[in-house]
């Protein structure tokens, strides 16, 4: 079992949507995101113009450098995959989030801890989906085994331009995006 | 019962979508809000609105009673007051404007689709004033009206899912109804449906096209001609149904010889070869839709000439009512529509004649509603309602205020609508509301207007009432959902205002239903499912879809004198305009107003919807402002390097009717001559003394409405065509 997310860019939009049902499910203080979407573009000269918007969750690694790099382990990889942070050893030595390439961590002040996307794990359990999945209008986000070759999403990562990000870095991320 | 867990069917009310939400009630609390997966538009998804719906109903700026003014007219000072006082005064008070100065010294302007507006109008026949608006000239019903008088109802409801191309005119439904920009890229994935995008801007929607045609703001008319000119002259019509459902087809022909896409080409700044490509691409592509949106409608005095030019396009196209085409769904045949609850049959002919507008604008009060429900009840069964289709114009109301002509108008009922910041010249509304002797508001916030009022009444939110979504009455299906909890503290429904103040000016015979849920219940009896209450009818069959029938006009004609479509239309030919597709320039633009355009250099489009906020709302979500917490104009980096503006600076946004401020967004998704600026904004967290902000960035206070600059058929004004400069704001 190795839970992994697949995010179509041709389909996002940018509404925030996943920004904010994300925030209500988990908790978060008003402005702590764990699910950013970020704009790339328009580039070029007008009316010769590229765009997308680029949700980013963690990317939950099978070489996560922030599991490798945490002092005291809290900082955990599952066995399904889902990377986690454990509240009660986090130091809050922000070390991890140096050595995060994706920028997904986030410092949680009134803890001192870092915190960041769990997958929704504990939805995952009950047989529900990540609320971000189940929230997105145009159906960008999917979620399912990927080592099972009959899942939605294997089948998705067949299709021709999709990678997860900086595959360069040897990071082996478990969330893909099909690029436009 | 304690420990008590509801799942509730509700609706959400935060844009017209009316998406399903699956509300999670314990003990009488709401305790999660998600999508429902059945509901056929949202299938379980939010937007961020949404998904943060509990913010919205336990927020802490929220009117939860009664407010009556205490200072000065605007000075936000209240006193709250019960119920009881607040009507009984309000209903003495308009008793009193009646027997002085008579009904029509009352009026009342609405807002988009969060009340049941049949109640509204129910109560003001019964009161006897023809003056009740909405935005309703910039939003739909130009369109509709226009469709409607050429073939007998709108073809509104395009079947994407079977079209071959689809095209996307003046809408952005990656910005603004996600489940239909969904519905879009799904049959472009599914079918290879072709979309194309009309819009001056790179749009969420413009950047997943497949033909993007970037013309210049307000230049629509002259692409939809350029159409029809080559769709004819290359004859890629649809022959058979031009000869035999259409009358006018020679004239028409020979009318658009002179709109070639070589003119269109100087005025749309699109090339001609473009042009062509795309009126090919859509013409023989069948079957092709075209979907409605709001930018068209906002055009000024071009307005109604670009519906009747897109109206006349599906038509020889042969897209009317065919599967994966322009639809027309008609109304529902059994389900007790708007129309049927709304007893314009009691507004006295003199009355209706007094509506404001109504002798200049008149395919959009009395004159043109009486002209159109005659053949619409007559191939129907049923006509259109009067709310929205049958309005006072806001301009010419805001001037009967101010002067007193053609007479005095004295009170204003507003309700889920912020007049300050949803029409155009906003100074002048905010001069005439200020010279009214009573002005009343239903809202859920202290918005700038409400501060304005004598009293301020607490609106029950989609949360707290049940939602029956019908398109305001003028289609074939209805979805019905419930209230997930009571009202909280002392909100009410606009059925229950209009109910309890209508029993105080002596209406009583006439508002037998104590709830929404009865009335709803009376208004679905018909459909014969034999459920014993409107709750029984959610749970049970909530969707009510007619089985779709294509090609109605087979068995029963169009809805038009001739009983076929118009292209040449005999009801706007008697109404006293063009019958024709024929091309109006915007009132303002640098081939309109060169004079102008000397001073004010830059084409202004002053609207568009964005994320997370809808129209005026929105602002006081903290979650969602953080998201998006200023407003911002779009300029293109070579205007911006011109004028030395940086990325986020405060830029002045300026014409001759007012200058607001707004922070640089500089993107290449506008060119180099044209700006955007957001609308709506007005700042919650201010302090009363400033009204809100209202003033700082609201991009209304820009815009003109003199009635002169209008539609002459449907009076709406421009916001999407208007000349101004900007600088950057010093200091």
């Amino acid at each position: 079992m190795h839970w992994g997310m697949v995010i179509d860019l041709r389909r996002c939009v940018g509404c925030h949507a996943c920004t904010v049902a994300c925030q209500i499910e988990n908790n978060l203080p008003l402005g702590e995101t764990w699910n950013k979407v970020l704009t790339v573009g328009p580039e070029g000269d007008f009316p010769l113009l590229v765009s997308h918007f680029f949700p980013r969750p963690c990317m939950h690694c099978e070489d996560a450098p922030c599991v490798d790099g945490c002092p005291t382990g809290a900082s955990q990889k599952r066995p399904d995959g889902i990377i986690i942070v454990d509240g009660e050893r986090c130091i809050g030595c922000k070390f991890c989030m140096l050595v995060c390439p994706y920028g997904v961590r986030q410092f949680e002040a009134d803890k001192g801890i870092v915190q960041k996307c769990h997958l929704c794990y504990e939805r995952l359990e009950q047989g529900e989906m990540p609320r971000c999945v189940e929230t997105c209008q145009l159906k960008a986000r999917h979620v399912g085994d990927l080592d099972d070759p009959g899942s939605e999403v294997a089948a998705l990562l067949k299709q021709a331009n999709a990678r997860p990000l900086y595959p360069h870095l040897g990071t082996k991320p478990s969330v893909y995006y099909i690029f436009p | 019962m304690a420990g008590t867990i509801e799942v509730k069917k509700a609706a959400c009310y935060f844009c017209h979508m009316n998406c399903g939400m699956l509300v999670h009630v314990e003990d009488g609390v709401v305790k999660k809000v998600t999508g429902d997966p059945e509901h056929p538009f949202n299938q379980g998804a939010q937007c961020p609105r949404g998904a943060a719906a509990m913010d919205h109903l336990n927020h802490i700026n929220r009117v939860n009673y009664p407010l009556k003014r205490v200072g000065e007219r605007g000075e936000g000072k209240f006193k709250r007051v019960s119920w009881e006082e607040a009507l009984e005064d309000i209903a003495t008070r308009l008793k009193k404007y009646k027997e002085e100065y008579g009904a029509e010294s009352i009026a009342t302007a609405g807002g988009t689709n969060r009340t049941d507006d049949w109640a509204r109008r129910r109560f003001f026949n019964l009161l006897g004033s023809p003056n009740v608006v909405h935005t309703s000239p910039v939003c739909w019903i130009p369109n509709f009206l226009i469709e409607t008088a050429i073939y007998g109802w709108s073809a509104f409801d395009p079947e994407i899912m079977g079209s071959r191309c689809v095209v996307v005119w003046g809408h952005n439904p990656g910005a603004s109804y996600l489940p239909e920009m969904r519905g879009l890229l799904e049959a472009r994935e599914n079918n290879g449906t072709k979309i194309i995008v009309i819009d001056p801007r790179y749009s969420e929607t413009a950047a997943r096209a497949d033909i993007w045609l970037p013309i210049r703001p307000g230049s629509d008319c002259a692409l939809a001609l350029a159409w029809l000119n080559v769709i004819i002259n290359e004859e890629l019509y649809d022959a058979d149904f031009v000869e035999n459902w259409t009358v006018g087809f020679e004239e028409l022909r020979e009318r658009v010889q002179e709109y070639t896409p070589e003119w269109a080409a100087e005025k749309t700044w699109v090339p001609a070869e473009k042009i062509a490509m795309a009126a090919r691409t859509y013409a023989t592509s069948r079957p092709a839709c075209i979907q409605w949106g709001v930018a068209t409608d906002q055009l000024g005095r071009a307005t109604s000439a670009v519906a009747q030019a897109r109206a006349v396009l599906r038509a020889i196209c042969g897209n009317l009512d065919v599967p994966g085409g322009d639809v027309m769904p008609g109304p529902h045949p059994t389900f007790i529509t708007d129309v049927e609850m709304e007893l314009n049959e009691l507004l006295p002919e003199e009355q209706r004649a007094k509506q404001l507008g109504a002798d200049r604008f008149k395919l959009s009060t009395w004159p043109g509603y009486k002209l159109l429900n005659e053949q619409l009840e007559r191939v129907w069964g049923k006509g259109l309602p009067a709310e929205w289709m049958c309005e006072a114009s806001p301009p010419v109301l805001w001037r009967a205020i101010l002067t007193g002509k053609p007479y005095p108008v004295k009170a204003l009922i507003v309700l889920a609508d912020n007049p300050l910041t949803s029409y155009a010249n906003s100074r002048l509304v905010y001069e005439a509301l200020s010279k009214l002797d009573l002005l009343v508001v239903m809202d859920y916030w202290l918005t700038p207007t409400a501060l304005m009022a004598d009293y301020v009444l607490p609106a029950a939110s989609w949360l707290e009432r049940p939602v029956l979504t019908t398109t305001y009455g003028v289609s074939d299906w209805l979805i019905a959902s419930e209230r997930a909890v009571q009202p909280l503290y002392e909100r009410k429904t606009d059925y229950d205002f209009w109910r309890a103040l209508g029993i105080k000016m002596g209406q009583e015979e006439y508002w037998p239903w104590l709830t929404n849920e009865e009335v709803f219940q009376y208004r679905l009896e018909a459909l014969g499912y034999g459920l014993e209450t409107y709750e029984d009818f959610v749970q049970g069959v909530r969707f009510d879809f007619a089985p779709r029938e294509y090609y109605k006009y087979v068995e029963k004609g169009f809805a038009t004198p001739s009983g076929k479509v118009e292209l040449k239309s005999s009801i706007l030919e008697t109404l006293g305009y063009d019958p024709l597709p024929h091309y109006v320039e915007p009132p303002f633009s640098p081939e309109a107003t060169p004079e102008l355009a000397r001073d004010y250099p830059l084409i202004l489009i002053a609207g568009g919807g964005f994320m997370p906020f809808y129209h005026s709302e929105h602002r006081q979500i903290t979650r969602l402002r953080l998201l998006h917490p200023q407003p911002r104009v779009a300029i293109n980096p070579e205007l911006a390097q011109k004028l030395g503006i940086k990325e986020g600076d405060w830029v002045w946004i300026e014409t001759p009717k007012g200058k607001v401020k707004q922070r640089a967004k500089i993107t290449t998704a506008i060119p180099p001559g044209v700006v955007q600026a957001e609308r709506g904004w007005w700042y919650p967290e201010k302090g009363a003394g400033e009204l809100f902000g209202v003033w700082e960035s609201n991009i209304n206070a820009c815009l003109d409405d003199d009635p002169d600059t209008c539609d002459p058929a449907c009076g709406s004004w421009c916001t999407r065509s208007v000349l101004c400069r900007i600088a950057k704001v010093e200091g």
